[in-house]
């Protein structure tokens, strides 16, 4: 991985990247803005399983109103994050915190994916009596929590010596 | 007490101090901060997506607001309290950083602009409640306060990279010494 880091960086991209001071700061800006997009989104479905709010709205227009939203914005993520780590390969490919982050993205993800097609589906069984479950709903806070802990671990990778000896960066 | 006498006392107090000589403490509050600050964002933009007629439109203002308000707040309160605690780590340099101030000036025209929503929009909410979109003084408020926010986030990185806030910075940690601190 140090490798492919250290050839990253020496590519002409990374380069123009690094370039140009600007860029990194626009795009991570630009980034927690999408991850806000994520975090209300899967806040406002959580709620809505929940009972907390939407009320007057059935999960399936719950979901129609903030699913859209929360694909457009993994997407944009996934490239304003390329962008990060293209242009900085060492500090992001090198740290515990973003491979950990990296993992509750792809649990995340697959949870937003299945669940969507899930309810399209059995939209009726999710209406009636998924929805009401005790483990739906706690499914549903543990993957508030899963994006919750995406923002925490994003924001240590530029303090990746707080995993101490377990750090993969403070070791190459 | 002048304003540099209060800066340099926050920042010689014990709590300042406590925030410096911890290895954590430090990021722990910085990642809560961009919790805070995310939920802030994501449950203003429905409220504002929703007065602008761009999401929502079918369901009242009311209902939205009553479902979102809450939390945003919530979430103000811990960013706010975050922010402090950042703050006064190192309030000099915050103190004296351009754009620092200009992100306190953004965010005091913020709350500038839901003041003007209480006195102009807020006050027909019971004719178009239901509409799908506010009249245009809700409307014109909503865009502001959604390029406010996004201002504060940029202005907030922009913060970061040009204060060096970091207790210890990651490029000197020795390892031997981190090892010392953990337990054996």
């Amino acid at each position: 991985m140090t490798q492919f880091a250290e050839w990253l960086s020496q590519t002409s991209l990374s380069l123009a990247i690094q370039s140009h001071e600007w860029v990194i700061p626009t795009v991570q800006s630009v980034h927690i803005i999408a991850i806000a997009g994520v975090l209300g989104s899967v806040f406002m479905i959580m709620l809505r399983i929940l009972v907390r709010a939407g009320r007057d709205q059935t999960l399936a227009q719950t979901t129609a109103r903030f699913g859209p939203w929360l694909s457009w914005a993994l997407c944009v993520l996934m490239v304003t994050g390329v962008v990060m780590i293209v242009g900085e390969p060492a500090r992001q490919l090198l740290a515990l915190s973003f491979w950990l982050k990296m993992g509750l993205v792809v649990i995340g993800t697959a949870v937003a994916v299945l669940f969507q097609r899930s309810l399209r589906r059995h939209e009726p069984h999710w209406e009636s009596v998924l929805v009401n479950q005790s483990r739906v709903k706690g499914l549903a806070v543990v993957t508030f929590l899963v994006w919750v802990s995406v923002v925490v671990l994003g924001r240590l990778i530029a303090y990746d010596y707080v995993w101490g000896s377990w750090s993969t960066a403070l070791k190459q | 007490m002048d304003v540099a006498g209060l800066i340099a006392s926050l920042e010689a107090s014990g709590l300042a101090t406590g925030i410096r000589n911890s290895l954590y403490l430090f990021p722990l509050i910085e990642s809560a901060h961009v919790v805070g600050l995310t939920m802030v964002f994501g449950t203003i933009l429905i409220i504002d997506l929703r007065l602008l007629g761009l999401a929502s439109t079918q369901r009242r203002f009311t209902a939205i607001a009553s479902d979102v308000f809450k939390w945003t707040w919530l979430a103000f309160a811990v960013t706010v309290m975050t922010g402090a605690l950042m703050f006064v780590t190192n309030a000099s340099t915050y103190y004296n950083n351009a754009y620092f101030r200009a992100k306190m000036v953004l965010l005091v025209l913020s709350g500038l602009n839901m003041l003007a929503f209480e006195l102009t929009a807020r006050r027909s909410l019971h004719v178009w409640d239901r509409h799908a979109a506010a009249p245009a003084a809700g409307r014109a408020v909503a865009a502001l306060s959604l390029a406010l926010w996004i201002g504060v986030i940029f202005l907030g990185r922009w913060v970061g990279f040009t204060t060096s806030s970091v207790p210890v910075p990651a490029d000197d940690v020795d390892l031997e010494k981190l090892e010392d601190l953990l337990p054996k």
